[in-house]
């Protein structure tokens, strides 16, 4: 069977009346999730995925997957009307939208970054299933000393990139993360390790736990220190439009460009839709004719910011699915999702499940098409729900991080270990040290501890096999050019002979 | 109060060498199970001490890099993150357990729609705070319980 019938055969299973009315509340509760200032689209995978666990397989993938959708592309809401990202993905979105919104044009930016995002996040579908499959059958070839160098890979440049003008911070993150992954018994001896004689770490930190506290609680807490958002005074009154056709024609290379940026960002270890937003508003800046009214009220901006963020979330599940490598941090929790439901990421996942990477695209593809028609039609509804008081809404999202993490083991401590990753992420956003490669540093910790001694025990200790074999050069090579780069005289001196780089005026 | 000066980086890279020092150090001293007769390179103390090390070498880096953030993030209130972060804390790791879920639940509800909710008058506040918590305690009870079977702490 080819993979166009396949992806056609998976997407015809979903055709029931029960997947399409998950598809319809999952996608719109991500959507209300996504565009309410202090949900982001992690917190609301993480806490339904603790909804799920007692729905059938494919049910709670499909959910799950909505949600995600939906949440991302929800945050343009707030970014368009409050200048407030619902979630960090549309940080860039609020660039023009906001601005577009305070013309009295915030319908017709809606429209457009509801378009843009059914377009980038159908453009991201494509390349998944195109490369999703190839990629799988080549990490069959990876053996320990690979997935060695992968993880550090994944750390590495997530820390590199989430990290901004100060990658230190990135790397000091991944380097916590790893360090909590250490806790609890060893994955090859099983030996309890750094639990200080406390038996409830013998198990080690919990994912769920971790990452409720670090984007729930943590967010709640970053509401609660915040302003409370002013929407945009002309937007009251909602105009409402709908974008041309031609208009959406006139950026066909923007949208398809940001389409395959967004993707290949999220292909990159637990990067992101903020990067993928921002590199692909970056990339339309650089080559568009109108680049001086970026940031002023671009619909070009605003359509290559939403094309970009919405094509991460393909682009992120590429690895998620092949690897176990989350692209971006509700990836991250997909992961964690996946096991609970029984699917084993990885690259025996084209033999275990040979079908299941062409459900997920037909997943997506549904919760593409709902986001369409709820953001077209709804606008309305989303105002009004971006008018609910922060003191009313908070205390249930607390209240369901509260419960989410309890309710998949039982167990109160795993209650502390969400408050505690909530205080520690809050500290985390206010000293700037991005909360993404923590996560990833506790999800990829235990694969990089076991691919580390197996590695050794087959080379009965030589290091050299990890810099011989052709796979592990070339991530060996990767990982010390970005680290070359993090160096701020290298990063100087490469910024200096930019030709793209912005001049002070 | 910021906490992305220079001075809050110099404090975590002296917590972060102590954490540093504190993993190397567990990690020599872990159990190295001769008595298993594992291979010497996959004892379980091996990737702690790497950590450890690391750990280190990024204090020192980040000690000697530490600058204030260049542009200054808008201040929010430390007070009302202070109030939230205790009350909930006292939620979360106080009354979830020792009290039936669905009368912490309706406290902190309405507890924190009385702390946070200031346009309205006290009394109006006190009686919404309780209706609105009564019904997110119930219908978040409910649900886990007899939707989700999961048996409430």
């Amino acid at each position: 069977m080819t993979g166009l019938e396949s992806f056609a055969s998976a997407l015809w299973a979903l055709m029931t009346p029960m997947a399409l009315f998950h598809v319809a509340w999952a996608t719109l509760l991500g959507i209300f999730v996504g565009s309410l200032p202090g949900l982001t689209a992690t917190m609301g995978v993480a806490l339904l995925t603790t909804l799920t666990y007692t729905m059938e397989r494919d049910a709670a993938i499909l959910v799950l997957m909505c949600m995600y959708v939906g949440a991302i592309y929800g945050g343009s809401r707030s970014a368009i009307l409050l200048n407030i990202p619902g979630t960090p993905a549309s940080a860039a979105t609020a660039l023009d939208g906001f601005p577009l919104a305070q013309k009295g044009r915030a319908g017709y930016a809606m429209g457009l970054a509801t378009a843009g995002s059914a377009i980038g996040t159908l453009v991201g579908i494509f390349l998944l299933v195109m490369l999703a499959p190839p990629l799988a059958e080549a990490a069959l070839r990876f053996g320990s000393f690979e997935f060695f160098w992968l993880a550090l890979f994944g750390i590495v440049i997530s820390g590199q990139l989430t990290g901004g003008s100060a990658p230190l911070k990135g790397y000091i993150s991944g380097l916590i993360g790893l360090m909590v992954a250490m806790i609890g018994a060893d994955g090859i001896h099983s030996h309890i390790r750094l639990t200080g004689g406390w038996d409830d770490l013998n198990g080690g930190i919990g994912l769920i736990p971790a990452m409720v506290g670090a984007f729930g609680f943590a967010e709640v807490l970053s509401v609660m220190w915040q302003a409370a958002p002013q929407m945009a005074e002309k937007t009251r009154r909602g105009a409402r439009s709908l974008p041309r056709l031609l208009h959406l024609w006139r950026y066909k290379f923007t949208i398809v460009r940001s389409g395959v940026i967004g993707t290949l960002v999220g292909i990159i270890p637990g990067v992101g839709e903020d990067i993928g937003a921002w590199a692909s508003y970056a990339a339309a800046r650089r080559t568009s004719p109108e680049r001086d009214e970026f940031g002023t009220g671009s619909t070009e901006g605003l359509t290559a910011a939403e094309t970009g963020n919405s094509a991460v979330v393909p682009g992120a599940l590429i690895p998620a699915l092949t690897l176990a490598v989350p692209g971006s941090a509700p990836a991250a929790v997909l992961i964690a999702a996946l096991f609970i439901h029984g699917i084993r990421p990885g690259p025996m996942i084209l033999i275990e499940a040979p079908n299941f990477i062409y459900s997920v695209a037909a997943m997506l593809v549904l919760g593409t098409l709902a986001i369409l028609i709820f953001g077209l039609a709804l606008t309305p509804l989303f105002i009004q729900v971006l008018r609910i008081p922060r003191a009313w809404l908070m205390p249930v999202v607390f209240t369901l991080c509260v419960i989410g993490p309890y309710a998949l083991t039982q167990r109160i401590f795993d209650i502390w270990v969400m408050v505690a990753f909530g205080l520690l992420g809050f500290a985390m956003r206010q000293m700037r040290y991005p909360v993404a490669p923590l996560v990833l540093g506790i999800i990829l910790g235990d694969l990089l501890d076991k691919s580390l001694r197996r590695g050794l025990i087959l080379s009965d200790g030589d290091l050299a096999p990890f810099f011989t074999r052709p796979i592990s050069a070339a991530f060996a090579a990767l990982i010390a050019v970005s680290i070359l780069l993090a160096i701020p005289p290298v990063r100087r001196g490469l910024a200096a002979r930019n030709p793209f780089a912005r001049k002070p005026s | 109060m910021r906490m992305d000066t220079a001075r809050a980086d110099r404090i975590t890279a002296i917590l972060l060498a102590a954490i540093g020092v504190i993993m190397l150090w567990a990690g020599w001293t872990m159990d190295r199970l001769e008595f298993r007769d594992i291979h010497p390179a996959s004892i379980p103390g091996l990737l702690p001490m790497i950590l450890g090390a690391v750990a280190m070498v990024c204090a020192v880096l980040l000690f000697v890099s530490a600058q204030d953030a260049p542009q200054a993030a808008p201040q929010g209130s430390w007070g009302a993150m202070a109030l939230a972060a205790l009350w909930s804390g006292v939620y979360a790791v106080l009354m979830v357990g020792a009290l039936p879920y669905y009368v912490a639940t309706t406290i902190y509800v309405a507890g924190f729609l009385m702390l946070f909710d200031r346009e309205a008058p006290l009394l109006r506040r006190a009686i919404t705070g309780a209706v609105f918590g009564i019904v997110t305690a119930g219908g978040i009870g409910v649900l886990f319980r007899y939707a989700f079977l999961i048996r409430l702490p």
